[in-house]
Formats: structure tokens, C-alpha cells, sequence
């Protein structure tokens, strides 16, 4: 036993890529992210900022945090944005520094679905939509989450691109953070490829739980665990 | 002066309408309460359009087979789950998805607001794959400036506009707590608006709203008090969502039988 849950590891694992004086933006289901970035504001990045989705809450004070992006818990935070001035800006391409994105699918390439699993006529999965994912390609980085570590989630190509990889602005996604692993990209290739593995877990276990060839180098380093004080500020907001 | 303040099966049953949008977000401010009153009142709607990002009120009317084609980005139940009778109709065939992104139903909705012809929408939302999908959403034009082709997508203007509000007057007015999402803007590009309210205020109190947290009555074509009119989604400001009915909800209309029995519960007697 670990003294930090997966979720833990990955909040704080995603935090480290916040730098001070950024702003980050996120969208649905982003409990994670949220966690993220109030923890690297209280750790490392003091002055960093960022957006709690469609709330338009700028650095929301609520804890706990609420679990949905859109709670009015968050409207008491530095200001609010109402959400069409939000998304004035995400189109501007040099406002957010980081975009936190998921998907049901995620590609070796960083593009993200989620619109549908299968072919557009009867699709085997009906997925909810892409919201704002078609702005990836105009924030400065895009770090891609998923819960759910597995061949299907983890695909060679996405049926249906709703957050493309390719960037116009910025340098499109440079990280995934999984239940078991991360993962960066191959800057010859564009190739997602082993980063690190979270303790307890092996690059063989990775590989066969990935739906893509993965590049997985001969010693990878394991994912740093969360330090006391990030598990400190991640369980007040728990 | 005369109130625009009337039942919910009156102001339902006076609307005429082909498109429909519904207002709130995820699960939030859903104006369950006219959706409640369509679905026991049996109105079509050719076309549902949503918020950026929709959840039961939509859900609910296109599980009631009342939808022909939805135009959306988003339709669930975030980390809740996905939208069950949204996935099962789109899977079978049964209602038209046109997708949109959040983009193109803002800058879509502003351009219905202001009269604008189409709304132009920045290029990145070329590269995905969203505008590919729904040919009758999107056309490439030239930049007459530069030259250069970019993305267009039509103007939003809702034959009838649904919108949750805090509080209302008679004369229409309402004010919208919390967060307005895309609702004020939805409201603004609508031909007609229907405004369920938790609480009917007098004008005085409208008075005291800040600037940009209101709609004015001369939008509004009909005013409905509907307290706790959210239920089981939240209403900012008023209450939280019911995340243990809406669990339930998730679970029962898995399939269409489930559904079928959770509506006659949901829906209330008319008012």
C-alpha cells in the first residue's frame, strides 16, 4: 500500500505543469485538473491562474472542490467570466498556457474523441460531445487525463478527432497522465512514448494495457509520488 | 398593465415553435419545469437546440421521442455518466445529431442575437473533425480581407427560447443568479421566451440586479413560477442538483422501458 490513492499521484503529477504566472483552462468532468491547479497555486505556482470550465469562475476559493464544472460553489473566486466571454477568448490563441483535456478515446498521436466509438451511422458508443476540445489546437500546451487506462481508450487512431493534436498556435499535447503511467511524445515521430510508470507498476504492464505500439525506452523512471504537503492541500480539497 | 405571468400549461400550450432551445448547463439551471409541461403536452420539435453543454432537459425530450434532430456539443451527465436516452436514439438512428462546438453555438447564438447574417469562427476548429460531420451546420467562405478560406457557421435563432431564472417580474424581466451561461445570450437571440422563475418578484427588486445578470421583459414573451422548477438539476443560487435522483434517473432510462416509468413520476400534474 501506497500512502496516496491514483488519483492523488495523478493531481499531483498534473500540477508540475503548471509554471507560475500561467493560466490553465479545463472542461467537463474536471475534478482532476481542478485539483491540479489549485495545488500547484498552493505549492509552487502561487501566481498561476486558471478557469473552472463552463462556470467561468477564475481561480475558485471552494473547499472542498465541487465535482462538477459548473457548480455555483465555484462563483466565489478571484472573478467570474460569464461563459460566451470565455470562449471569445479561448479562440484569441494566446490567452491559456495550458488546456486540460480527456476523451473516451486518446490516439498515439494526442488527438482526443469524444463524439462516438465505432462508424457515424449507428455508432457502437454514443459519446457525449467535444464542448470546446476543437480549440486544442490554439492553447499554448494541451495535457491530455483519462481514469481509464485500457486498449480501447488507448487507440492507434480515433474514430472521430473532436480535440485535434495539431497545433497553430502552441505546442499541441506534450503529456498524458493515466491511471498507470505517463506519457510524453516523440518530437521526430509525434508519437505518444513511455515517460514514466507510477510506483508498483511495470512498462510490460503498461504496453499491454495500451492499444497503440508504444516506444518504451530500456529503464523508465517511476512517476514521483505526491510529497506531504501536496497530500496535505489535495485532501482539504478531497 | 397586463402580467405576463401564466401557468405552465398555458404558456406551453400557447407556443408555437419548430426549433426549440433549452438554457442551463450540465446540471445546472435544466428549466425542467416547461420541458416537464412539453413532454406532458406531447410538442414536437424539429430542432433542439442546446447549450454548449446539456444534460437532463434535453435528455428527457429526446427520450420522450419528441426530438427530430438535436443540434448540440455536448449532451450527459459529466462525471456522473453519459446521457442514456441521448446515446440509445443517436445509436439507433432514431433522432439527427448535428454537431456543433461550443464555438460555433456562441459565436452561432451572438450572430442570431445581432442580426449577423453567419457567424465566422477561428481557425483551429477546422482541424477537428466536428464540422466534417454536420455539412448543413458549416460552409468555408473567403476571408475578404485576406483571401484566405475560413470557417462559417449559421446564425442560432430559436423559434422559442426556454430559460431558468432566479427571479422574474410581470412584466418579464428576470434575473439570472449564479452563473448565466449561454442563457442570456440564448434568450437574446430567440424570437420568443419563455421564462419559468423561481420566484415572481415585484419591479422593485428587478431594479437592484447588476447590470449583465438580466434579461429584459421586452424579450419575454411569458413568465411561469416554478419553484424548485430545476428539480432534480440544480438551480444556482437556490438549490444543488439531487445527485441521488439523478443517479437513479441514469439508471432507469438505460432502457426505454425504465424511462417510461420513471417519466409519469418526474413529470408533475398540470399547473
Amino acid at each position: 500500500m501506497n500512502g496516496w490513492t491514483t488519483s492523488e499521484l495523478m493531481a499531483a503529477e498534473m500540477s508540475r505543469h503548471i509554471a507560475d504566472g500561467e493560466v490553465a483552462i479545463m472542461g467537463a468532468v474536471s475534478a482532476l485538473p481542478m485539483a491540479a491547479c489549485r495545488l500547484a497555486q498552493a505549492t509552487h505556482a502561487p501566481a498561476s491562474w486558471f478557469v473552472a470550465g463552463g462556470s467561468g469562475a477564475v481561480n475558485p476559493h471552494a473547499t472542498p472542490l465541487p465535482q462538477s464544472s459548473c457548480d455555483d460553489r465555484l462563483l466565489d473566486a478571484a472573478c467570474v467570466l460569464p461563459l460566451p466571454e470565455v470562449v471569445m477568448l479561448e479562440g484569441r490563441g494566446d490567452v491559456f498556457d495550458v488546456f486540460f483535456a480527456g476523451g473516451l478515446q486518446i490516439d498515439a498521436f494526442g488527438n482526443t474523441n469524444l463524439e462516438r466509438i465505432g462508424r457515424a451511422e449507428h455508432p457502437r458508443l454514443k459519446g457525449p460531445g467535444g464542448v470546446g476540445l476543437s480549440f486544442l489546437p490554439l492553447a499554448g500546451r494541451v495535457v491530455i487525463y483519462t481514469m481509464t487506462h485500457d486498449p480501447r481508450t488507448l487507440v492507434e487512431q480515433v474514430d472521430f478527432v473532436s480535440g485535434p493534436a495539431k497545433s497553430l498556435t502552441g505546442r499541441g499535447p506534450v503529456l498524458i497522465v493515466t491511471p498507470l503511467c505517463t506519457m510524453d511524445f516523440d518530437p521526430d515521430t509525434g508519437r505518444a512514448r513511455l515517460r514514466t510508470v507510477h510506483p508498483g507498476v511495470t512498462a510490460d504492464q503498461v504496453r499491454a494495457a495500451t492499444g497503440f505500439a508504444l516506444a518504451v525506452q530500456d529503464s523508465v523512471p517511476e512517476t514521483e509520488p505526491p510529497s506531504r504537503r501536496d497530500l496535505e492541500v489535495l485532501r482539504r480539497l478531497a | 398593465m397586463s402580467s405576463k405571468v401564466v401557468s405552465t400549461h398555458d404558456a406551453v400550450a400557447a407556443l408555437s415553435f419548430k426549433t426549440l432551445a433549452a438554457g442551463g448547463m450540465h446540471m445546472h439551471n435544466n428549466p425542467m419545469a416547461v420541458v416537464f409541461e412539453i413532454v406532458r403536452q406531447e410538442r414536437r420539435i424539429e430542432r433542439l437546440i442546446t447549450s454548449p453543454s446539456a444534460a437532463l432537459a434535453a435528455d428527457v425530450l429526446i427520450g420522450a421521442g419528441l426530438v427530430d434532430e438535436v443540434a448540440t456539443s455536448y449532451i450527459g451527465f459529466e462525471h456522473l455518466g453519459l446521457a442514456p436516452c441521448f446515446r440509445r436514439a443517436a445509436e439507433a438512428g432514431a433522432v439527427r445529431v448535428l454537431n456543433l462546438d461550443e464555438a460555433s453555438i456562441t459565436h452561432g447564438l451572438y450572430a442570431g442575437a445581432s442580426g449577423l447574417p453567419f457567424a465566422v469562427l477561428p481557425p483551429a476548429l477546422e482541424l477537428s473533425d466536428v464540422w466534417r460531420s454536420n455539412p448543413t451546420g458549416y460552409r468555408k467562405v473567403i476571408d475578404p480581407f485576406t483571401g484566405v478560406a475560413v470557417l462559417a457557421t449559421e446564425a442560432i435563432r430559436p423559434d422559442v427560447a426556454v430559460i431558468h431564472a432566479a427571479e422574474a417580474d410581470e412584466r418579464g424581466t428576470a434575473w439570472l443568479a449564479g452563473a448565466s451561461f449561454t442563457d442570456r445570450l440564448m434568450a437574446m437571440a430567440s424570437k420568443r421566451v419563455v421564462v419559468q422563475a423561481e420566484r415572481v418578484v415585484s419591479s422593485q427588486t428587478m431594479k437592484e440586479h447588476p447590470a449583465g445578470s438580466t434579461i429584459p421583459g421586452f424579450l419575454v414573451t411569458a413568465v411561469v413560477e416554478a419553484p424548485g422548477g430545476c428539480r432534480p438539476t440544480a438551480s444556482h443560487g437556490n438549490y444543488a442538483y439531487d445527485e441521488a435522483a439523478l443517479q437513479e434517473y441514469l439508471r432507469m432510462a438505460r432502457t426505454a422501458e425504465g424511462f417510461a416509468e420513471w417519466m409519469p413520476r418526474a413529470v408533475p400534474a398540470a399547473r
